[in-house]
């Protein structure tokens, strides 16, 4: 790996400087079945195309932001704060997505 | 010995060069030029055979010069893999070859070549497999025998330092042939801070070896000039521009994305990030398949000419010239000029050629033979005949005795590089060459990779990429005349014989090719892995060409379809000493405020993360039972610390712990493990009230900055209202335990330090000399201990303060393995160390952490799931009795001969005087008194026995005195 990743807050970084927390997910309510709760911590969607992930300036400013990255090609198309994602994450809305 | 050197050429001027100097070959003293290659400076000295073939050990000499191939992989001064002919020579060099024995003239392996029929097609995958324990001692051989190169693994003859370099201009140009010289031109014009990166020594491509000139150039200055000083014009002009940084002697062995380069520059990796690359790699000579085609003395066209132009070095004496385009009569004239006997030039085409050189070339006598090429090279260890004939290779024309064989089968262009770009090469039918066309964004290409070309054209098209590379426009058409195109040859010139060799390096001929295909490995990814072919050291780059389409051709597809196989990094071998470099602006050393005070008691350090912590300051066992029976201090700066506040600090913590600490008065200290979603054990570390609302949490030296970033994505996903202070750099801290504690604390701060002013898991604030600290009353030595943390700025100070107040009491330093044994005495787990990334908390003994009955908190769910499960394994604590031998870390519990756990820990205590460990055992051993059996690395058991806590003060009377 060796792209550019857009940090929302120091712009363009190398990748190298950056922590992968993995996908962006829901937690899931204490009240829910445990096997949602073994999804949520071991099931992911690992999906060939574009998703949302999050990411770790460690190097940087020390912040967590979320990237839409493509991981057939690691293009990131947009990178952006968690208090943006209503404005940009849209399957929290469409529940097949 | 003839002398090879030439002192004049007929048609053009020599460089001159006149500085000797000389290396060893072999232990060989061998006279060289400071401007020869190690290749060119063996050649001039008659040493034909420099190496031997991966599986026949077939002799291999210089081909094209062009470090493309494997033929000159050579160990210089003890670094193996070493291109022989892209390296120069240096006074006093040790060159050695490699993959021969006893000498690459002489090499016992050769008896491979006598019993090729004994090796098959696939041999890797046929041969030594039955009966089964042949394969062992079949594949030792193997490895020996296909080996290149040996890593000289004691270090002792290596002593250079490698270093990491960056780059990050505007715009990369790799390349410095006629396109890319013209593209930097352009690029730099435009104001862009350019790099350009040149595998040579010098700029200029393989235009330094030709004696064309210059016509038709849309910059009328070069004009009339030699394509030599053309180069040169535009480099002189290049030197004028500050925007530009050449790189010379520089090889891109790789292009990643968004255009990260990684170049090698001797002992140097350069790490380029471009904003825009272009690529101008250029082309070489095509690799023809013929009868025989990998004898020494078979050069390639470029390669005679380097030979002659650069080094001054005559190729051989009788040659026999191969070709199919005008260029052939350059190469033809150049040989003659060098006193070369040009027998015949074949030249496959019908109409005879009609450039200045064909008519110098046929002024001299040699005949051209049209509608002709080679069928086949006679000799062993080297060259000593040609058979010429038609180009359906059915009819012999003539037979010549030679010394030389030059074949100049039109270019091949060079696309590692641009396929790196993870663009697949098709073949482009009109321009009879693999292309890359189009590119990702943000890469360029131009040159001689489209196609050869005249120098104008080449000029012309390297500008406007240069200039559409700069502006960021799309990459320009590139354009061949009619006259720029080289008709290939049949890849393969189907003569009779069993020798045509697709892959040099690892010999597999093309029979063999068809012998694999009618096996069924008939597309080109699966033939290349059953067959080896371009997997060798040369990874494809000389013969690729000749792979796709002979695989296209004998699979009964069209050359159209032919694709090469995948390329990658890297494109030349790079030495482990090279990626490994040194980078350490890039990886910070952390000492703590403490650590010249370490260093003058003598302390050895180990490296924790990123810091630098005292392993220990001589004896390690003594470190541990002085502190037992007196005082002793340690340095634990290294902690993470952090201060948690604001109005939702305590409801935070609640969520992020497993435990209750709603209850945790001021002044008050409680342990805490810390658990994943996912329910395990990863951490540990204690939890203080130190003022109302505040809290201040130790964490492991390793784990802090990740315990931290994860602090910070809690905040950032919920709605807690904290703040959360990274106070691990601002506080130095030690403790001090043993029982003199109290008496040297008495004598440091005016608290009250008794045991009910002061107990056990409690914290208070006090000063020391006038420094504000926090001392903390907590043992994870199992002595009354106290931790005090204070102001980084004060450590040296602090420090010597100390330990002149503890002198008294004879107060010593202990390191991190004094620490670690004083622990496993009393049975404290390290997380990372006693635990997994499988450590079921309950399991690991610290359940008691763990209060599920509260509201939502990290891992809840799988914690419940475990308690449900039930307990499985146990993390015990065990004790060997006195003159047991210690076992080391990580060896195996036994059973009745079943393996059923592992000691993680394991240590000789040296006040106790036997030893001690913890270990992981089944439930059904984990009841105390339990005898287990410890399996010692060198065989043998030991018989421990399990504890109910810890070996040493298992009450704790001592710790909460």
């Amino acid at each position: 790996m060796s792209f550019m990743l857009r940090c929302p807050n120091c712009g363009d970084r190398h990748v190298a400087e950056f922590s992968f927390r993995g996908e962006y997910l829901q937690r899931p309510q204490q009240e829910d079945e445990f096997a949602s709760w073994a999804d949520y911590v071991y099931m992911k969607e690992n999906v060939q195309g574009k998703h949302f992930e999050w990411w770790y300036h460690g190097s940087g400013c020390q912040r967590w932001f979320l990237a839409e990255r493509d991981t057939t090609d690691n293009t990131t198309q947009t990178t952006f704060w968690f208090d943006d994602r209503p404005r940009l994450i849209n399957r929290e809305s469409e529940p097949d997505a | 010995m003839p002398d090879k050197r030439l002192s004049s050429h007929a048609y053009i001027s020599l460089s001159e060069c006149d500085q000797a100097i000389a290396f060893t070959f072999n232990s060989k003293v061998i006279k060289a030029r400071s401007d020869d290659t190690i290749a060119s400076a063996l050649h001039a000295a008659g040493i034909g055979i420099l190496s031997r073939s991966f599986k026949y050990h077939r002799p291999r000499g210089l081909y094209d010069g062009y470090g493309l191939g494997a033929d000159l992989l050579l160990a210089v001064d003890g670094t193996p893999n070493v291109r022989g002919d892209k390296t120069r020579v240096e006074d006093g060099m040790d060159v050695r070859s490699q993959n021969a024995w006893p000498s690459p003239d002489f090499d016992a392996m050769a008896v491979n070549n006598t019993l090729v029929p004994l090796l098959p097609n696939g041999f890797y995958y046929k041969m030594f497999h039955r009966p089964k324990w042949l394969w062992p001692i079949a594949e030792k051989f193997i490895r020996k025998a296909a080996g290149i190169g040996a890593i000289d693994t004691t270090g002792e003859t290596v002593d250079t330092r490698y270093e990491k370099r960056y780059r990050f201009p505007d715009i990369c140009v790799i390349g410095g042939g006629p396109a890319g010289l013209a593209s930097c031109l352009a690029a730099c014009q435009e104001g862009k801070h350019v790099l350009l990166v040149e595998e040579d020594p010098q700029l200029g491509g393989h235009s330094v070896h030709t004696a064309t000139k210059v016509a038709n150039c849309q910059d009328d200055r070069l004009n009339g000039l030699s394509e030599q000083d053309a180069a040169g014009a535009i480099w002189d002009e290049l030197k004028t521009y500050k925007n530009l940084e050449i790189l010379t002697s520089t090889v891109v062995f790789a292009l990643y994305e968004d255009n990260l380069i990684a170049a090698q520059s001797k002992h140097d990796l350069y790490k380029i990030r471009a904003g825009a690359v272009i690529l101008a790699p250029g082309a070489t000579d095509r690799h023809l398949v013929f009868e025989n085609n990998d004898i020494p003395g078979i050069m390639t066209g470029r390669g005679v000419e380097r030979l002659i132009t650069m080094h001054g070095v005559k190729p051989g004496t009788r040659a026999v010239v191969i070709g199919n385009h005008d260029g052939v009569y350059h190469t033809a004239m150049l040989l003659q000029g060098a006193g070369v006997e040009v027998l015949v030039v074949a030249d496959s085409r019908s109409d005879a050629a009609t450039t200045e050189a064909a008519r110098i070339v046929n002024e001299n006598g040699t005949p051209i033979q049209p509608l002709s090429t080679i069928h086949a090279a006679k000799g062993r260890k080297s060259v000593n005949g040609a058979v010429i004939g038609d180009i359906a290779g059915k009819v012999e024309h003539a037979s010549y005795r030679c010394d030389l064989i030059v074949i100049a089968a039109g270019f091949k262009p060079q696309l590692s590089l641009l396929s790196m770009g993870r663009v697949q090469p098709g073949w482009d039918e009109e321009r009879q060459v693999f292309r890359v066309e189009k590119l990702p964004d943000g890469l360029y290409s131009t040159g001689d990779v489209h196609g050869t070309a005249s120098f104008a054209q080449l000029y012309k098209e390297g500008k406007a990429v240069g200039l559409a590379a700069a502006q960021g426009a799309e990459q320009p058409q590139s354009v061949r005349s009619k006259e720029d195109i080289i008709v290939a040859l049949p890849a393969d010139i189907p003569a009779k014989g069993k020798h045509h060799f697709i892959c040099k390096c690892m010999d597999v001929t093309r029979a063999e090719a068809c012998a694999s295909i009618a096996e069924g490995f008939d597309r080109v990814e699966t033939l290349k892995r059953y067959t080896s072919m371009g997997m060798g050291p040369c990874q494809g780059k000389m013969c690729y060409e000749a792979v796709a389409r002979l695989a296209a051709e004998d699979t009964g597809l069209s050359t159209s379809v032919a694709v090469p196989t995948t390329v990658r990094p890297p494109y030349i071998p790079v030495s482990f000493g090279v990626l490994a470099g040194r980078s350490q602006h890039l990886i910070p050393i952390r000492r703590t405020a403490m650590h010249d005070m370490h260093q003058q008691a003598g302390a050895t350090f180990l490296n924790a993360g990123q810091w630098k912590r005292p392993h220990s300051y001589g004896d390690v066992q003594r470190e541990a039972r002085s502190m037992r029976e007196g005082l002793g201090i340690i340095d634990v700066s290294t902690l993470g610390k952090l201060g948690i506040s604001g109005p939702d600090a305590i409801d935070f913590l609640q969520f992020m712990l497993p435990g209750k600490f709603r209850k945790l008065a001021t002044g008050k200290i409680r342990y805490s493990a810390m658990i994943g979603e996912d329910g395990i054990l990863f951490e540990d570390g204690t939890l203080a009230h130190v003022k109302e609302g505040y809290y201040y949490m130790s964490t492991t030296t390793g784990n802090q900055d990740a315990i931290r970033s994860l602090f910070w994505w809690w905040i950032v996903t919920t709605d807690f209202d904290v703040k959360i202070d990274n106070l691990g750099p601002i506080f130095a801290a030690v403790n001090i335990s043993g029982k003199n504690s109290r008496k040297l604390l008495e004598k440091l701060v005016d608290i009250d330090m008794s045991t009910e002013g002061f107990p056990y898991m409690s914290t208070r604030n006090a000063t020391i000399n006038g420094v504000p600290v926090m001392l903390f009353r907590i043992g994870f030595t199992g002595e009354l201990s106290y931790e005090i943390h204070f102001p980084s700025e004060y450590g040296e100070a602090m420090w010597t303060h100390i330990m002149a107040e503890g002198a008294e009491y004879s107060i010593k330093p202990f390191g991190i393995e004094t620490q670690r044994i004083l622990r496993l005495e009393k049975g404290h787990l390290l997380p990372g160390i006693d635990t997994d990334a499988l450590t079921n908390p309950y399991e690991a003994g610290v359940g008691f952490t763990i209060k599920d009955n509260k509201d939502d908190f990290i891992g809840k769910a799988f914690l419940k799931n475990f308690k449900d499960r039930g307990i499985e394994n146990k993390l015990i604590p065990y004790k060997l009795s006195a003159g047991d031998a210690i076992p080391s870390d990580g060896v195996a519990i036994l059973k009745a001969g079943k393996i059923t756990g592992r000691v993680t820990s394991s240590r000789m205590s040296p006040i106790l005087g036997y030893g001690i460990g913890l270990a992981w055992v089944n439930v059904d051993q984990s009841t105390p008194g339990t005898k287990i059996a410890i399996r010692l690395a060198g065989g043998g058991d030991v018989i421990g026995e399990v504890l109910d806590h810890a070996a040493y003060d298992p009450e704790g009377v001592l710790l909460k005195s």
